[in-house]
């Protein structure tokens, strides 16, 4: 009898732990959210544009942090790498040798440094944007159209970043249109394994997506986003690269934000004035708190330890009453060495914490767009009116009235001078077919020291569009490496 | 009846005796009988007895897990009995939610007992000490950081996903993660056993696909007074001599001096150059010349202290013991490891139909932390990176130490620009790990038939990471900051609940046991980190002194997992000569998609213990028994918690948050299944002279769990998925013998090998090859080795110029920057990170009280890239790091032959090359013990039972060819951290090595 009231006993005990344990199967986590419940509301739009903004500071996959696009990662990011592979800067004997196979041209598919961490993160932020878009379509609410002209104009800058790097620049050859560009991708599947399209076809799609932004994005939107000026200035660039030059004038002529005055330049690279900066990222320390500044060196002035330094030709080429001298390079030491630090990441203020706002596109570079358009037209006196804009705010004495091929130097100078360690020299050479010259002055401030190892890139060098890292052609059997690898 | 008259015509007399085991301790309550007789007794506590026997007769002494000794009374009135452990057939072994008496069980498992634990290398993680024990286990020590673990694999590689190739570890019915495994005290362990094929692992259904290592923790004996138990050792670890040398100040000023004439440019600036031979200058370096290594490293101290309380009552029976454990490794000015553990373990008779089982262990370890990283950070990078001629202190002109403002000499940074033996000073971390592992266990017996059984088990993680960098120190300095403190913790739960219902069988000649469970596994992962800046401070270290919260490293985690399992397992036997075993489970898991969630998992196997049968009657054989096994076993580790869903997780951007894709889902994730078939043989010959099993084993595993990798241009960086097939066979052999014999002296040898034979990716999706993620240069296609190097060959140095040469996919060499564009010249070689033979063996002889054993591991036929051998033969290309030797061996003239390539032709394009890919073969003794046994006569008077003292080296010996230390498991541990390790052992990085050590102990119980 007893037995039977155990087992009994035992029987219903058993039967209700199964009951109860079968639901615990349907688990949802705690830290992330069902992708379809995330793009529902207008807030949730803004917090998913954020998110495809994000992807130009940092990516996180699985725990594993890329900064590839606009960060500081040593194995080079858009931040430094058009300065890094130029004559604006030479290789610091005092520091890590980070990024060293950029600077001296000594990529190849497998060495790692070659960009390859920009490659992926330029897709993963245009996965987002594109997830953004897909969602919107079923959006009805005011702010609908912002949103996808804020997502289309990343998903073009991108593009745009991603073919100019890896792909030949329109005005830089013949043969440029009709080589490999890059893969377009506007579909949202983890699946594709896209084929490299034409330079020409890559290009025509970014106008398109960001004539497109132009026409429905906000006059301004918050910090950290791009607003109606950003959009036209990144067109008025993407059409001097197709070197169709009214479309520049004319994208150029819709920026609205005016230059900085002199006064306002060194306040600029010290977070002190927005004066002239169209599209930035803050970085502060209770926000993003990320130290870019790694990038150029590390330590305080009298304990720095540079990676690069600004190039002895460079600090030469600027005229004593250039404010941009100041603004941009420091006098930096470290145990008897002096350094022509780069300022431009330094730090906030008189910090050297590396920790500033991202300056991505400022109005300088519309008139400068401008100017190169209009001489190309043939319109030199209009080119002068441009470049004068600029040059009337950053000396006391400006240098005046070139004509000619003179002229033409003189803006593809004020273009060095004025974005100098602002991602674009390199291309701007390469885009010009160009050679990198670099001077065989040492890395010490007074140009004693070391040189860099490799002092030129011929005009041409197939070197100058970067190659697919060997992982994406293992991951993607349809792509194709650049000629010359 | 001719026997019955001798007897009676015999003398009776008084025979006294000690039966002391095979390491010589008394074994008290041994059964003593006289053979035929009704007239028997025990031993007493000190195993010594007294019996009437006449002379002639036999009498036979049996202890359970002993080989039952018959023993003829001869003249002598004194019998001192040695017992010999069990052999191999007569052990009872744990087969899954039950125990099986050897003779009968029809699976591969091996099982270790306390006694052997206690004889192996002193370790502080048991998972270390598997190495070389068991046929077919493969174990590769993470690295040689006091209390770490390793990589433990049985069988093969059964999955290509981090994690998911390791077995299953049940702690008295809980289950218990690989990292966690340091937390349990070796002394504390009565068994381990390992079940290696389906017979057994398919009870643990959808966890048992990499086999299951089973720990039973030590009870006490019943009706016994207490013994008291203390263990205690002591010793030094030391680094394991490299087998390579660096250079001396004097070497490396030639060196650089040779590079510079060679066009080295970046060796402009190093003192090799900028100084002249018999300068002051360069006197005033080698006066103050560094051993880096020296200076870096110290002789550790090794000590360990156990002691326990064990016995019983005629219904209960309880064991306690606490435990302290304190290694400080190799790295002068850090602490190392430290761990304190306590176990309690007891067991009722409740009622007459109740027993109780009640067992808690709870042990708290301290590590400090060096940075496993690849710079100069890491301590082990650093001493082999800093030039001999810099010096740890900056020096003035005059050789005197530079002091700053506070009086302190200043570190100097050298030209890596951090000083890590100041930053081990003021960038401490250390980790604190709590594991409490509970279990309580309920049985009742319904009738004599049935019993039913209810347990309860959790085992609970309490895990704490600090890491400081102090205002002020090396690191502050650099990065010009005011003090940084980060605060990480893990709160994990594992809680396993169990219903079994059980049938018992006993009829004659037929033994039947039916079980029936109902499972329900739950685990629960809590995580924090904070991290805040501006400390006022060094000594101040908490986060409530810090000025700044960083947001962005501030933040909590948690995730869920459950499962849900039914099962029924059988196992019969007729006359022990006919075995047979079934069993089906099926498991329920919330980590795959919802229409897919359970599994089915089926097992069957047979035995035939052929000695048994009365036909066979072969002198030499003693027992005999073939078996095989088949059955389906499952694996759900390798993906996130949550990988079957679509998610998006939320980080910050100005403005608010940002919405970024956390997964993208794969709704018809399912589970990875193996499927194993095993053949195996048992026997033992000459008396039990020559004990031996082997098996033959096929594991296939199909649905492979994997981070499915997606084009970079897709965006997506991976998918989860279930990929592909792989398969591994192999041939395992345990042998032992005891070559000589008697009751003064033995000598014994065995050992144990696995041949594993295919070890092969079958097929992959679509057929694409796959790169492994958390690997360096493994590539995964169908018909290559598991973790196979996926590399360009290295065709050597050419004659004429000096220039290292590779060969092109068309077979001809060419310099890197000449390869044919556009063509894959990586190959596969068959050269894998897995070994293809490993084992161990060991060689024991006793003689008298004396022992000496000895045990050797060893691997053949697994490949390492030896990153860390190029970074120190570098052509010149590191020429401001210390080189080693070698370095100079590098061609210099036409005709040059067996040379590293001309420093000239440094900046080639960079190649993933096999030029540094090794053989990582090595046969190391792993330990050599001697030991001395007190004789019962000398303790006899005092209140000691037992004494024995020992004095034991560990890794005192090693064979290799390997440049540098060849126990590679983590490459380094920040580059690719250990639960992320997919090929454990691909590539050298600098993690901590593994050390030596000599020590001293005793054992004594009262």
């Amino acid at each position: 009898m007893k037995n039977i009231i155990y087992k009994i006993v035992i029987v219903v005990f058993i039967s209700g732990i199964l009951y109860s344990c079968s639901e615990n199967l349907d688990q949802l986590p705690f830290d992330e959210f069902a992708t379809e419940n995330a793009f529902v509301t207008a807030d949730d739009f803004e917090n998913g544009i954020r998110g495809v903004y994000k992807a130009l500071v940092s990516i996180d996959r699985d725990g594993v942090v890329s900064t590839g696009y606009y960060g500081s990662s040593d194995a080079g990011s858009l931040l430094s790498a058009g300065d890094v592979a130029s004559d604006n800067t030479t290789i610091s004997q005092s520091g890590r040798r980070t990024k060293n196979i950029l600077h001296n041209f000594r990529y190849s598919p497998s060495s790692g440094v070659s960009l390859a961490n920009f490659y992926a993160d330029a897709y993963t932020l245009i996965f987002r944007a594109n997830q953004v878009l897909l969602y919107a379509e079923n959006f009805t609410g005011d702010s609908k159209a912002n949103i996808m002209a804020e997502a289309k104009a990343l998903r073009a800058m991108a593009h745009f970043d991603l073919v100019r790097t890896f792909g030949k620049i329109p005005t830089q050859s013949g043969d440029a249109n009709g080589s490999l560009g890059i893969a377009y991708v506007i579909e949202l599947d983890p699946n594709i394994e896209p084929e490299r399209e034409t330079v020409s076809e890559v290009y025509q799609k970014i106008v398109s997506d960001l004539v497109e932004a132009t026409a429905a994005i906000n006059v301004s939107n918050p910090p950290g986003r791009m607003g109606k000026d950003a959009v036209n200035t990144l067109l008025s660039r993407v059409y001097l690269y197709m070197g169709q030059w009214q479309n520049s004038i004319d994208a150029a002529n819709a920026v609205t934000k005016t230059v900085a005055d002199r006064d306002d330049v060194v306040g600029v690279w010290e977070d002190n004035s927005l004066a002239g900066v169209i599209f930035y990222i803050p970085n502060s320390e209770e926000g993003l708190n990320n130290s870019i500044g790694v990038a150029w060196s590390q330590g305080g002035l009298n304990s720095i330890i540079p990676e690069y330094v600004a190039s002895f030709n460079l600090v030469n080429t600027y005229l004593a009453d250039d404010i941009r001298k100041e603004a941009y390079i420091v006098s930096g030491s470290n145990g008897g060495l002096q350094f022509n630090a780069i300022k431009k990441l330094l730090g906030k203020n008189g910090a050297f914490d590396g920790k500033v706002d991202y300056k991505i596109f400022r109005a300088a570079e519309a008139h400068l767009n401008k100017a190169e358009a209009l001489f190309k037209l043939g319109n030199e006196s209009g080119a002068r009116t441009a470049l004068d804009a600029i040059r009337s705010k950053r000396y006391l004495t400006p240098p005046a009235g070139e004509t000619g091929s003179a002229l033409l130097n003189a803006i593809q100078l004020e273009r060095r001078l004025e974005f100098a360690f602002e991602y674009q020299r390199f291309y701007d050479l390469k885009r010009w077919a160009l050679p990198i010259q670099r001077s065989n002055a040492g890395d010490l401030a007074d140009g004693s020291g070391t040189a860099s190892e490799v002092l030129s890139l011929p005009a041409g060098d197939y070197k100058f569009q970067l190659p697919i890292s060997q992982g994406t052609l293992d991951q993607n059997p349809n792509t194709a490496q650049n000629p010359g690898y | 009846m001719l026997f019955s008259i001798t007897m009676a015509v015999a003398q009776e007399k008084n025979v006294s005796g000690t039966v002391i085991d095979d390491t010589g301790l008394p074994l008290p309550g041994a059964n003593v009988i006289v053979v035929e007789t009704n007239n028997g007794t025990q031993s007493d506590f000190d195993g010594n007895f007294f019996i009437a026997v006449s002379e002639g007769q036999t009498i036979s002494i049996s202890y359970i897990g002993f080989e039952t000794q018959r023993i003829k009374i001869g003249a002598s009135n004194v019998l001192n009995v040695s017992m010999k452990a069990g052999s191999l057939l007569e052990e009872v072994v744990v087969t899954g939610y039950t125990t099986r008496n050897k003779t009968v069980q029809t699976s591969s498992v091996v099982s270790i007992s306390a006694a052997e634990l206690s004889r192996l290398a002193p370790t502080t993680s048991i998972d270390n000490l598997l190495q070389g024990k068991a046929a077919g286990v493969q174990v590769t020590a993470a690295n040689g950081k006091p209390g770490q673990g390793a990589f433990v694999r049985i069988r093969g590689t059964g999955s290509l996903s981090a994690g998911a190739s390791s077995p299953l570890y049940v702690i008295d019915g809980a289950p218990i993660r690989e990292d966690e495994l340091g937390a349990i005290a070796p002394e504390d362990i009565e068994n381990l056993t390992i079940l290696k094929d389906a017979a057994t692992t398919a009870r643990y259904g959808s966890r048992g696909a990499n086999g299951v290592v089973v720990i039973t923790t030590k009870k006490g004996n019943r009706n016994k007074d207490a013994i008291i138990r203390y263990s205690s050792r002591y010793g030094t670890t030391s680094q394991i001599n490299p087998n390579f040398k660096m250079m001396n100040a004097t070497q490396k000023f030639q060196f650089e001096s040779e590079m510079y004439a060679l066009g080295v440019v970046s060796a402009a600036n190093l003192p090799g150059v900028t100084t002249q031979p018999g300068s002051p200058e360069r006197q005033l370096l080698l006066d103050n010349e560094v051993d880096w290594q020296d200076l870096m490293l110290k002789e550790g101290i090794i000590q360990n202290n156990n002691i326990s309380i064990s016995g019983g009552a005629e219904k209960m029976d309880y064991f306690f013991s606490v435990g302290h454990d304190k290694n400080t490794g190799i790295i002068d000015q850090l602490g190392g490891f430290e761990r304190l553990n306590a176990r309690l373990n007891a067991n009722f008779d409740a009622k007459e139909w109740l027993k109780v089982g009640v067992n808690v262990g709870y042990s708290r370890s301290v590590s400090d932390e060096p940075r496993d990283r690849n710079n100069a950070q890491n301590p082990f990078r650093a001493m082999l990176d800093y030039n001999p001629y810099e010096t740890e202190f900056l020096l003035d002109e005059n050789g005197e130490a530079v002091i700053d403002e506070n009086g302190n000499p200043v570190y100097n940074p050298t030209h890596t620009t951090f000083n890590v033996r100041g930053a081990l000073l003021t960038e401490p971390a250390e980790d604190i790990e709590n594991v409490t592992l509970g279990s309580v266990d309920t049985q009742v017996i319904l009738s004599k038939n049935w019993s039913y059984g209810f347990n309860t088990a959790v085992s609970h993680l309490n895990f704490r990471e600090e890491s400081y960098s102090q205002p002020g120190g090396i690191l502050q300095i650099i990065l010009n900051g005011n003090g940084n403190k980060r605060d990480s913790g893990t709160q994990r739960l594992d809680l396993t609940v169990s219903n079994r219902l059980n049938y018992n069988l006993d009829l004659n000649e037929h033994t039947l046991n039916v079980l029936g469970l109902f499972e329900y596994n739950f685990n629960e992962f809590n995580f924090y980190r904070l991290r805040s800046t501006g400390f006022p401070s060094a000594l101040l270290t908490t986060q409530s002194n810090g000025a700044v919260v960083l947001g962005g490293q501030t933040d909590t985690e948690r995730t869920r997992l459950a499962l849900v399992s039914y099962g029924a397992f059988a196992d019969y036997d007729y006359n022990e000569k006919y075995l047979a075993s079934a069993s089906v489970r099926r498991d329920g898991s919330s980590n795959f998609g919802s229409d897919v969630q359970y599994g089915t998992f089926y097992s069957g196997s047979i035995g035939w213990n052929i000695a048994k049968e009365n036909f066979f009657k072969v002198e030499v054989i003693d027992d005999l028994k073939i078996r095989a096994s088949y059955g389906t076993v499952g694996n759900r580790e390798g993906i996130s918690r949550y990988a079957a869903q679509d998610n998006v997780e939320f980080e910050s951007y100005p403005g608010g948050s940002a919405t970024v894709p956390s997964n993208i889902g794969n709704p018809l994730l399912q589970w990875e299944t193996t499927e194993t078939s095993n053949i195996g043989l048992e026997f033992n010959l000459f008396n039990k002279r020559i004990r031996g099993v082997t098996d033959y084993f096929k594991r296939n595993t199909t649905d492979l769990l994997f981070q499915i990798p997606r084009s970079d241009e897709s965006g997506a960086a991976f998918v989860f998925g279930n990929l592909g097939e792989i398969q591994n066979s192999g041939l395992e052999i345990s042998l032992q013998a005891d070559v000589f014999k008697s009751s003064d002296f033995t000598w014994t040898l065995g050992g144990n090998i696995i041949f594993l034979g295919d070890s092969e990716i079958v097929s992959l999706p679509d057929g694409e090859d796959v790169d492994a993620v958390n690997t360096f240069n493994i590539r995964f296609s169908e018909g290559t080795k598991i973790n196979e190097h996926f590399l360009v060959p290295y065709a050597g140095v050419d004659p004429e110029t000096g220039a290292p040469l590779y060969f092109g996919a068309d077979g001809n060499t060419y310099r890197s920057n000449d390869l044919p564009e556009n063509e894959e010249h990586r190959v596969f070689q068959g050269k894998s990170t897995i070994a293809e033979k490993e084992g161990g063996f060991f060689n024991n002889v006793v003689y008298k009280g004396i022992g000496l054993r000895t045990d050797f591991v060893f691997k053949y036929g697994n490949w390492i890239n030896n990153f860390v051998k190029s970074n120190y033969i570098s052509d010149g290309a590191n020429v401001d790091d210390n080189q080693a030797v070698g370095a100079f061996n590098y061609w210099k003239t036409p005709g040059d032959t067996n040379v590293e390539p001309s420093p000239s032709f440094r900046n080639d394009a960079a190649v993933n090359s096999d030029r540094f890919l090794e053989r990582g073969d090595y046969i190391r003794m792993r330990n050599v013990t001697l030991s001395y046994t007190f004789p019962r006569r000398l303790l006899e008077n005092s209140p000691i039972h037992s004494l024995r003292i020992y004095g034991q080296g560990q890794n005192l010996l090693t064979f290799t060819k390997f440049w540098g230390d060849p126990e590679v498991g983590l490459s380094s541990g920040e580059t690719i951290d250990f639960a992320d390790a997919v090929a454990p052992g691909e590539a050298t990085l600098y993690s901590y090595p593994n050390t030596k050590s000599i020590q001293f102990g005793l054992d004594v119980s009262f």
